[in-house]
């Protein structure tokens, strides 16, 4: 094996690389990091002078401009705090670079896993032989829906136990669906990889994670609520904002002006594909239809979602609906404003404080 | 660096801000402002210090949802809540009714190369007055949906509507037919029918100061320029980018908390544009380099209305509560504020495309 290393760094050259605590962009050396914190965090937008900290900008803002600074520009939402001083790598709470290490390892792990997988080669270092899976396993529709059904079953016996007052106190483990066990790696957290602020520590994450299975409850919250195999695989969450929309009337949401509707989003009003039958069928037919790699990939998405609580929230399956159009994958969003078809001035216009109503000429 | 400063306007409207509008004429920093309240307010920010005077307000009869100036910076347009067009004259108060849609009339826009108004109500009509002959009744264009943003180019006038619908009208067209002997039989086409390039309804427009093309933005914190050339490349060069979005906090399930773009303006000298959205922001964007410029510092609550003054030298920022779904009542009642934000000299000067 005398082959490069073909610009895969190892662990240790990733962990050393200086990053920055307020963006969490890493770096080729600690002097680019200052420089990329003067020019990013650092700056006064007023007159942009680069200060060498966040507390210095304060001053400077407030001696200079006479203006308060309240937050660290172009920072991570939970990282724009002033109460930390950081000035390249210093300063940087110890917490903080645990969970960063953390998690530039584990994609280190997951990176270096998919590479094997893609390639076939094995770990370097070690001959081939009992690597991991060669080939990422693609799986017909048939059995994934044959899978499906399989876990829907247990989802509904786990029901009608729990129904019976035995409390499903195993079904996280039991719960897990095998497209979820026999995958080596835990499922990509959704969305924003880092512990809310306010959490201590890292409990979701274990420790460096080895390249083999461990138990994939270890990403999850213990503990009995909500059980995440337990519950209806495709619940219709009330949606958090939108108002008092009528269950059956039709959504606020996407597509419902003249353009018809991309394929794949459900033609029937209100009608959120609403169980793992419906979302098979659609996607089984969609599969047949053409477009196979796709389809088997958003089932896999979809047999996910049943399993993993914190993702599955109806904004997700009303885009992977839609997602079949050939959209790319969206993260769930939350519009504060979602009514298509009439402007927030009309909605205004009506209300008792505002509205005109035309004398009638006597 | 060139000072760039920010100040808040002593007396805001007292309810939510509809529309912000500067006067024509460099010399003069009359800005108006429209309101909720049913006032339309007339400022002047003062020379050299950090604030603006309120020289006046004139009270209509329910909500104004739009106002811009005429010819002089002593005429303005409002569009009411209670289906009127009206002429203000600001130096004696004076108003006239242009005219009556069988709607609230949703948006005004005067072209001053064309001696034109063009009113926009939600009865799905646009009425196009000729400003040089006051006495001539208007002119009807039926629309297709109920117009929700107007803005106007040198020569071209954007509707935006519901469903998606965008109509752009020729200026020149819709002047010689204006001013051909009586009405003609058929109101003029539209010069341009497009679909929104945006997916969700159409919040704001706003048109290029070099007559090139024009901006949209969604409720679904988007914002999208397309030019009106209708030659393939000059389509093929639109665009359309995600903005005023903030991530949700992980208790909540994460994602992209998505707010509606209230507000575009365009930069009257070098063409780059702010965007102000639901979140309380405001951003500069260079249309031709597809880059943000800047964010500015968040304001305390929705940004409704932005306008640049027609030197570029001032932007006027609208800042009230945001109509959010499920709300069931609203009021900006002693939330709403006005900003004026001086630029600095090379504050909104794009870099160009790379």
């Amino acid at each position: 094996m005398g082959k490069k290393k073909r610009g895969h760094p190892d662990v240790e050259e990733l962990l050393a690389r200086p990053w920055c605590y307020y963006c969490e962009r890493d770096f080729e050396d600690l002097k680019l990091l200052i420089s990329h914190q003067k020019a990013k965090h650092f700056k006064c937008e007023r007159c942009g002078k680069r200060l060498n900290t966040a507390g210095g900008l304060s001053v400077h803002m407030n001696q200079v401009h006479k203006e308060t600074l309240t937050s660290v520009e172009n920072a991570l939402p939970n990282r724009q705090g002033l109460d930390v001083e950081i000035f390249g790598m210093e300063g940087v709470p110890d917490d903080i670079v645990q969970q960063h290490n953390q998690r530039i390892i584990q994609n280190f792990y997951t990176a270096q896993a998919e590479r094997q997988a893609a390639t076939g080669n094995p770990p370097r270092g070690q001959s081939g032989g009992q690597g991991p899976a060669k080939k990422i396993k693609y799986e017909t529709p048939e059995e994934l829906k044959k899978r499906l059904a399989e876990h829907r079953a247990k989802v509904a016996a786990q029901k009608a136990a729990a129904a019976n007052g035995v409390a499903p106190a195993t079904a996280p483990v039991d719960g897990q669906s095998p497209a979820q066990s026999a995958s080596p790696f835990p499922p990509p957290q959704p969305g924003y990889p880092y512990p809310a602020p306010g959490v201590p520590g890292v409990p979701g994450v274990p420790p460096y994670p080895a390249t083999q299975a461990y138990p994939p409850t270890a990403a999850y919250p213990p503990g009995p609520s909500p059980p995440p195999g337990a519950t209806a695989p495709f619940p219709l969450p009330a949606r958090p904002p939108s108002g008092p929309a009528a269950p059956g009337a039709a959504p606020p949401y996407y597509y419902n002006g003249p353009g018809a509707p991309p394929p794949g989003y459900p033609a029937v009003p209100g009608a959120v594909a609403s169980t793992v039958d419906d979302l098979v069928a659609n996607a089984a037919r969609q599969g047949s239809a053409g477009g196979a790699a796709d389809d088997i990939d958003q089932m896999i998405r979809m047999a996910e979602a049943g399993i993993r609580p914190p993702a599955a929230k109806n904004g997700t399956q009303a885009e992977e609906g839609g997602g079949a159009a050939g959209e790319k994958k969206k993260k769930e969003m939350r519009m504060v404003y979602a009514d298509t078809e009439v402007s927030p001035e009309e909605k205004m216009a009506m209300l008792s404080r505002y509205r005109w109503v035309e004398e009638t000429a006597a | 660096m060139a000072p760039a400063t920010q100040f808040e306007v002593a007396q805001p409207p007292k309810d939510a801000i509809s529309s912000l509008a500067f006067a024509p004429g460099a010399e003069k920093r009359r800005l108006l402002v429209s309101s909720w309240d049913r006032n339309v307010y007339l400022y002047e920010i003062a020379n050299g210090a950090e604030e603006a005077n309120l020289l006046g307000a004139f009270e209509h009869r329910a909500p104004v949802l739009d106002v811009c100036f005429g010819s002089s910076p002593d005429e303005a347009f409002t569009a009411g809540l209670d289906r009127q067009v009206k002429r203000i004259d600001l130096s004696t108060g004076e108003q006239t009714v242009m005219s009556r849609h069988s709607e609230a009339v949703r948006c005004v826009v005067y072209s001053a190369e064309h001696s034109l108004l063009i009113s926009a109500s939600w009865d799905s009509t646009l009425h196009v007055h000729n400003t040089a002959n006051p006495s001539q009744p208007p002119m009807t264009i039926q629309l297709p949906g109920k117009p929700h943003a107007v803005a106007a180019s040198p020569t071209k006038v954007v509707v935006a509507m519901t469903a998606r619908l965008v109509h752009i009208y020729d200026l020149p067209t819709l002047a010689s037919a204006l001013s051909s002997s009586s009405q003609p039989a058929q109101p003029p086409q539209t010069w341009q029918q497009r679909e929104s390039s945006l997916k969700f309804l159409t919040r704001a427009v706003a048109c290029m100061p070099n007559d090139a093309g024009y901006a949209t933005s969604s409720i679904e914190g988007r914002v999208a320029v397309e030019w009106f050339e209708d030659s393939a490349e000059s389509q093929a060069r639109k665009y359309a980018f995600k903005c005023h979005r903030q991530a949700a906090p992980e208790e909540e399930g994460g994602g992209d908390v998505v707010y509606p773009v209230n507000a575009l303006a365009f930069h009257p000298v070098y063409g780059t544009f702010a965007s102000g959205g639901g979140d309380g922001t405001v951003a500069l964007w260079d249309a031709e380099a597809k880059r943000r410029m800047r964010q500015y510092q968040k304001f305390p609550d929705s940004v409704a209305a932005l306008a640049f003054s027609l030197d570029g030298k001032y932007l006027a920022i609208g800042v009230c509560p945001g109509f959010e779904t499920g709300m069931e009542d609203y009021s900006g009642e002693g939330r709403t504020k006005l900003f004026i934000r001086e630029l600095g000299e090379t504050e909104a000067k794009g870099k160009g495309s790379k």
